[in-house]
C-alpha cells in the first residue's frame, strides 16, 4: 500500500468549474491537487474532431454566462482564449419563411418584431431595459460571494411566475415568446420560476456586453485549453484518469477521498464540481443527512438534453440579410411547445415537436472545418432522461425526428450532412458523468455559502449546479474557492 | 334609492359581507341577478323527487370564528363531515381508505393551517387604508404569507418528500385537486394543496341550498335587503370613485360603496362601461388567467348502490388516481380537448343524506376535473355531454356493478352550464387558476392589496380574491371590514 498523496485541497471533476476553483486555491496559496476521472480535463466543454476531420462541440456550444471577473483574474485572453462571435444573434426559425431575429440593434430587432406584431415591437425595447436593469441589479446577489437578496416586490413576483405567463403579460405574438421562452426551457414555461430564468439570463454578461452569446475561436474546448494554462501557471496539480470513489469522512468532517486506482488522497479541503447528488448521496455517507434531504436526492430529473453534431460538405442556399445563421437558432413553433415537450419528455416520450438550438460555428470560424465545410452543432432540449426501452433502442427514432425538424426548417441542410454524432442523454451522462439536478427555484434567490456549503464539514460544491442555474460560467468554482479558502 | 353599501352578487360571501355591513347598522343591499340568492350554493331538483347541489357537494370550510358568529347551525345548516375518502381502482381487490386521522393526511392538515394562517394574517392587516393606489407598488409588507412555501415546490415533490406510496399520493393529489385540474409535476401545483377542492369539509344536509338559506336568513335578521332578479349593469364612477349602481332595468342605485363577488374578469370588463377604467387595469384584468375545468354528472338511480362497506359509501371515491393521469388530462385541457379518462370523484350524497332522494333509491354525483370550458372544436353540444355522461357511467360501472340498469335521469353540467348559472368567467368556480403568481399576496394582484382595488369605494370579495379559494364567506367578511375601516377613517378626517 502505498503512502496516501497529502494536499491542502482536493477539487473532484475538471470542468471549466472545477478548473476555476483549483486555480484559485492554488492562487491563494493552497497545494492543490485535480482529479478527473476521464483522461482529458474538460468536462462539458470539448471540442471534438468529427470523421471527417472536421471540428465539433460535443456538449455546450455557445457561452453565455462565463464569468467575467474569471476571465480576467486567470488572464484567460492571454492564455490564449479568443472569442469568434462576440455578439451572437438570436434567431426564430419556425415552418415557412416565416424568421425573427434579435440582435443588439434595438431598432433592428424591432423591425423583425413588428412583422408579427407592432405592439410588441413598441414593447420591446422597454421589455428589454427593464429585464436589463433588473437583472444588473440582481449582481448584487448573483455575482458575489456575499451577496444577499434584498426583498424585492417585482423580482419575487418574478420568481412565482412562469415564463409563460410572464411574456405573456408582455407580449401578444407567439413567434417572440417562443423565441424568448428558450432561455426559460430548463422548467416548463408553465412552472412558477421559470420567468426567474429570463431574468437570470437577462443579468449575465459576455465579452462586456450584458446578455450577449458568444462563440470562442476553435470551439468550446479553447476554454478548457486556456484554464489548463492559468492552472498550471498557479501551480495546480491534475490528475486525470483518476476517479474518486469515496470520501473519507471522520467525525462529520472531510478528511480526503479515495480513488478509484486504490490510492488515496488526504486533503483538510475538498470541493466536488459534480452534482450535489452524487457528492452527496454516493461519494458520502448518506447518514449524514437528513430525511427530507435524502429523500429528495432520491428522485432523479426526469429532463434531460441531447445532441446532434453534424459535419456538412457544404451550406444551402439560404437567405441570411440578418446575419441570423451566425447565432442561435431556435426552433420552437410556438410557446406551448416547450409546454408539450416538456410533459412529453417528463412521461418517458420523445417529443413530437422537439425543441432545438443550432449553431454553425464555422461560418465566424472556418478553421473548425476543412476548407469549404462547416459544422452544425444542435442542441435538443427536453428530452426524456431514460425511456422505456432504453435509448439505445429509441437513438436513430430521435435522430431522424430531430433531422427532419432540422430539414423543414433549413431545407437542404440534411441533404449536406456527411457525418453525425448523435449523444443521446445516456450517452452524454456516460462520457461526462453529468447528472442533471433537479432546478431548485428557492435556491436560486438563496445567498451562496447557502448553495456551495454541505452538511460535511470542510466539504464544499463547486460545480454547475452549486451556481444559480447551470451554465459554463466558472462563477460556481471562483465563489467556491473564495467561500472555502475564507473558512479555513 | 340610496344606499351605504352595494354588493353585487348573493353568494356566499355577499351574504357574509352584507351580515358584516349590515350589523354596524350601514344601509346595505344585495344584487342578485338569479331569481334565487345562493349562487354556487344551490340545491336543484333535477328529477322528481331527486335532489343535488350542481355545482359542488362542498364547499371550502367556513373558518369557525365565522360560523360561529353568524349562527349558521342555529340556522339549519349542519355539516356532516365526510369520514373518510377512498381511491378505487377497477379491477383490485383493495380500496385505500384515508381519514382524517391517517398520516398519510398530514400534508392537507398542513396545507389547512397554512390556509387558517393566512386568513388571520389578511385579517390583521386591513387597517391600511386606500390612499394613493402606487403608493402600495414599493413597500413591501414585513410578514410573509403563510403557504407561500408551497409556491415553488410541485404537488409531487411535496408528496414524495411526505408519502413513499404512489396510491396515496395519487389519492392525496384527487383529493387537492377535487374538480380542479393541474399538471402537478409542475413547480407552483403545489399550491392546490392550499385551496381546498371538493374536499372533506363536509356535505350540508338538505343541499348547499340550506346553507345559503341559513345566510339569507342572517343577513335579514340584521337588517340587509336581498334582491334578486335585479342584474347590475354598470357601476358608477364620479372622478375615480364608486357613486352608484346601474341595473340593466334602468334603475341606478345610489350608493357610497359597492363590493363586488364577481370574479375579477367579470368585475372590471362587465361592470364598467368599456372606457371608464384606466387602460393598465384593463391590461392586467385581462391577463388574469382563469381554469375553469369542472364538468358534474347527477345520477338519480332507482336502488342505493352497495360498495364493499357500507360506511364507505359516505365519503368521496375516487377512481383510478393517479399523478401521471391528471397531467396527461392538463394536457388535453390545455388543448382544449376532452381527456379520454378524464379524473373522476364518486360522491354518494344520498347515503349522507337520505333526504335527497326517494326512499330506496339514491342520488350519486361525479365531479370532473379537466373538462375544457372551450371545446378546440366547437360548442358542448349533445354529443360532447354524452361523451362525459358515458364516462361518468364507465367509471361508475366498475364502481358500483349494475349501475347502468338503475339510472332514472342523469344531468350533465359543463363549464359552459356553470359560466352561465353563476357568472364564473369560463365556468372556474375558484375565480382564477391557482397558480403561485396568482395565489395569496399576489391575487388578483400585488398592489393594491386586496379586498381594496383601484377603484375608490369598490371591494372585491369573491373567489379571485385571496381569500376567496381558501375559505368560504371569509372574503365577503374581510372585504366588508376592510370598508368599514374606510369609512370610520373618512368620518374621522
Amino acid at each position: 500500500m502505498t503512502t496516501p498523496q497529502s494536499c491542502d485541497a482536493l477539487v473532484i471533476g475538471g470542468g471549466v468549474n472545477g478548473l476555476t476553483a483549483a486555480a484559485y486555491l492554488a492562487r491563494g496559496g493552497k497545494r492543490t491537487l485535480l482529479v478527473e476521472a476521464r483522461a482529458a480535463a474538460g468536462g462539458l466543454c470539448e471540442t471534438a474532431p468529427l470523421s471527417d476531420g472536421a471540428l465539433g462541440p460535443m456538449a455546450a456550444h455557445a457561452f453565455y454566462a462565463l464569468d467575467p471577473r474569471v476571465l480576467k483574474e486567470l488572464k484567460l485572453a492571454r492564455h490564449g482564449l479568443k472569442f469568434s462571435v462576440r455578439d451572437a444573434p438570436l434567431s426564430l426559425l419556425r415552418g415557412g419563411a416565416d424568421r425573427l431575429v434579435l440582435t443588439r440593434d434595438v431598432r433592428a430587432s424591432a423591425r423583425s418584431i413588428a412583422t408579427h406584431s407592432k405592439s410588441d415591437a413598441e414593447a420591446w425595447p422597454r421589455y428589454r431595459n427593464e429585464m436589463f436593469a433588473l437583472g444588473r441589479t440582481m449582481r448584487a446577489l448573483w455575482w458575489n460571494a456575499n451577496g444577499k437578496f434584498v426583498a424585492d416586490g417585482v423580482v419575487e413576483r418574478i420568481a412565482r411566475t412562469g415564463a409563460a405567463a410572464w411574456l405573456d403579460s408582455w407580449f401578444e405574438s407567439d413567434a417572440l415568446k417562443a423565441l424568448l421562452a428558450f432561455n426559460a426551457s430548463l422548467l416548463s414555461p408553465l412552472e412558477s420560476g421559470s420567468a426567474l430564468l429570463l431574468l437570470w439570463r437577462a443579468a449575465q454578461e459576455m465579452c462586456g456586453l450584458q446578455a450577449a452569446v458568444a462563440f470562442a475561436a476553435g470551439g468550446p474546448g479553447a476554454l478548457v485549453t486556456a484554464l489548463m494554462k492559468a492552472c498550471e501557471a498557479a501551480g495546480v496539480e491534475i490528475r486525470t484518469n483518476a476517479e474518486v470513489t469515496e470520501l473519507a469522512i471522520q467525525g462529520g468532517r472531510v478528511v480526503g477521498a479515495r480513488l478509484s486506482t486504490g490510492d488515496g488522497v488526504t486533503a483538510p479541503l475538498v470541493l466536488s464540481s459534480l452534482s450535489r447528488h452524487t457528492s452527496l448521496s454516493q461519494l458520502a455517507n448518506r447518514a449524514a443527512l437528513g430525511l427530507a434531504e435524502r429523500r429528495a436526492l432520491n428522485d432523479k430529473f426526469p429532463i434531460a438534453e441531447a445532441k446532434i453534431v453534424l459535419a456538412l460538405d457544404g451550406l444551402p442556399e439560404v437567405r441570411d440579410t440578418a446575419g441570423a445563421f451566425n447565432g442561435g437558432l431556435i426552433f420552437a413553433e410556438r410557446l406551448e411547445s416547450y409546454v408539450l415537450a416538456h410533459a412529453d419528455a417528463r412521461a418517458g416520450r420523445i417529443p413530437q415537436e422537439p425543441i432545438m438550438e443550432v449553431t454553425i460555428p464555422s461560418i465566424a470560424d472556418p478553421d473548425l472545418a476543412p476548407q469549404g465545410k462547416h459544422v452544425a452543432s444542435v442542441l435538443v432540449r427536453s428530452v426524456p432522461r431514460e425511456i422505456p426501452g432504453g435509448w439505445s433502442a429509441s437513438k436513430a427514432t430521435f435522430a431522424a425526428k430531430a433531422l427532419a425538424q432540422l430539414d423543414s426548417r433549413i431545407p437542404g441542410l440534411v441533404n449536406r450532412v456527411i457525418a453525425a454524432e448523435v449523444l443521446t442523454p445516456e450517452d452524454l451522462s456516460t462520457r461526462y458523468h453529468t447528472e442533471a439536478e433537479d432546478l431548485d427555484v428557492s435556491r436560486m434567490l438563496a445567498p451562496w455559502p447557502q448553495r456551495v456549503q454541505t452538511p460535511i464539514e470542510n466539504l464544499f460544491l463547486c460545480g454547475a449546479d452549486a451556481d444559480v442555474a447551470p451554465a459554463i460560467s466558472g462563477r460556481a468554482g471562483r465563489i467556491a474557492a473564495t467561500i472555502a479558502i475564507g473558512k479555513h | 334609492m340610496r344606499y351605504d353599501a352595494a354588493i353585487i352578487g348573493a353568494g356566499a360571501d355577499g351574504l357574509a359581507a352584507a351580515i358584516t355591513l349590515a350589523r354596524k347598522g350601514l344601509k346595505t343591499v344585495v344584487i342578485e341577478r338569479g331569481d334565487r340568492p345562493g349562487g354556487l350554493l344551490a340545491t336543484r331538483e333535477f328529477h322528481p323527487g331527486f335532489f343535488a347541489s350542481p355545482y359542488l357537494d362542498e364547499i371550502a370550510p367556513i373558518p369557525p370564528r365565522i360560523h360561529w358568529d353568524f349562527g349558521l347551525s342555529r340556522r339549519g345548516a349542519i355539516f356532516v363531515p365526510a369520514p373518510q375518502s377512498v381511491a378505487h381502482w377497477p379491477g383490485r381487490q383493495h380500496v385505500l381508505a384515508l381519514s382524517d386521522a391517517s398520516p398519510a393526511m398530514s400534508l392537507l392538515h398542513n396545507a389547512r393551517g397554512a390556509s387558517a394562517q393566512a386568513i388571520a394574517r389578511a385579517e390583521r392587516n386591513l387597517g391600511r387604508p386606500n390612499g394613493n393606489v402606487f403608493s402600495f407598488a414599493r413597500r413591501h409588507p414585513a410578514e410573509t404569507w403563510p403557504g407561500s412555501a408551497f409556491s415553488n415546490r410541485s404537488l409531487q415533490q411535496l408528496l414524495t418528500v411526505g408519502l413513499s406510496d404512489t396510491d396515496a399520493q395519487g389519492h392525496l393529489a384527487a383529493l387537492a385537486l377535487g374538480g380542479r385540474i393541474a399538471d402537478p409535476f409542475l413547480r407552483g401545483s403545489g399550491l392546490q394543496l392550499l385551496a381546498p377542492g371538493a374536499g372533506l369539509s363536509g356535505l350540508v344536509m338538505g343541499g348547499l341550498g340550506t346553507l345559503a338559506g341559513a345566510l339569507v336568513h342572517a343577513a335579514e335578521e340584521a337588517g340587509a335587503e336581498v334582491r334578486c332578479g335585479l342584474d347590475a349593469s354598470d357601476l358608477r364612477l364620479d372622478n375615480g370613485r364608486i357613486t352608484g349602481v346601474a341595473l340593466a332595468d334602468g334603475c341606478e342605485i345610489e350608493v357610497k360603496a359597492a363590493i363586488s363577488t364577481l370574479d375579477l374578469k367579470r368585475t372590471f370588463l362587465s361592470l364598467f362601461s368599456w372606457k371608464a377604467l384606466p387602460k393598465h387595469l384593463v391590461t392586467r384584468t385581462g391577463a388574469f388567467r382563469m381554469a375553469g375545468s369542472t364538468a358534474r354528472v347527477l345520477f338519480a338511480l332507482k336502488w342505493l348502490p352497495g360498495f364493499r362497506e357500507p360506511d364507505l359509501l359516505r365519503g368521496p371515491i375516487h377512481v383510478a388516481p393517479d399523478l401521471s393521469r391528471f397531467a396527461e388530462a392538463n394536457l388535453a385541457w390545455r388543448a382544449g380537448t376532452i381527456a379520454s379518462e378524464l379524473p373522476i370523484t364518486f360522491r354518494v350524497v344520498s347515503a349522507t343524506d337520505p333526504g335527497l332522494a326517494p326512499q330506496g333509491s339514491a342520488v350519486v354525483t361525479a365531479t370532473f376535473g379537466g373538462a375544457p370550458f372551450r371545446l378546440f372544436d366547437g360548442a358542448w353540444t349533445r354529443e360532447k355531454r354524452r361523451i362525459l355522461y358515458d364516462q361518468a357511467l364507465t367509471a361508475a360501472e366498475t364502481v358500483f356493478p349494475g349501475v347502468t340498469d338503475q339510472v332514472l335521469a342523469a344531468d350533465v353540467i359543463t363549464p359552459v352550464d356553470i359560466d352561465e348559472a353563476l357568472g364564473a368567467t369560463d365556468g372556474d368556480l375558484w375565480g382564477g387558476e391557482i397558480a403561485s403568481d396568482q395565489m395569496l399576496d399576489l391575487r388578483p394582484w400585488a398592489d393594491p392589496p386586496a379586498p381594496r382595488t383601484p377603484v375608490r369605494g369598490l371591494y372585491l370579495a369573491g373567489p379571485s380574491s385571496p381569500l376567496g379559494p381558501l375559505a368560504t364567506c371569509a372574503a365577503g367578511v374581510l372585504a366588508a371590514e376592510a370598508l368599514l375601516s374606510d369609512f370610520k377613517m373618512a368620518s374621522r378626517k
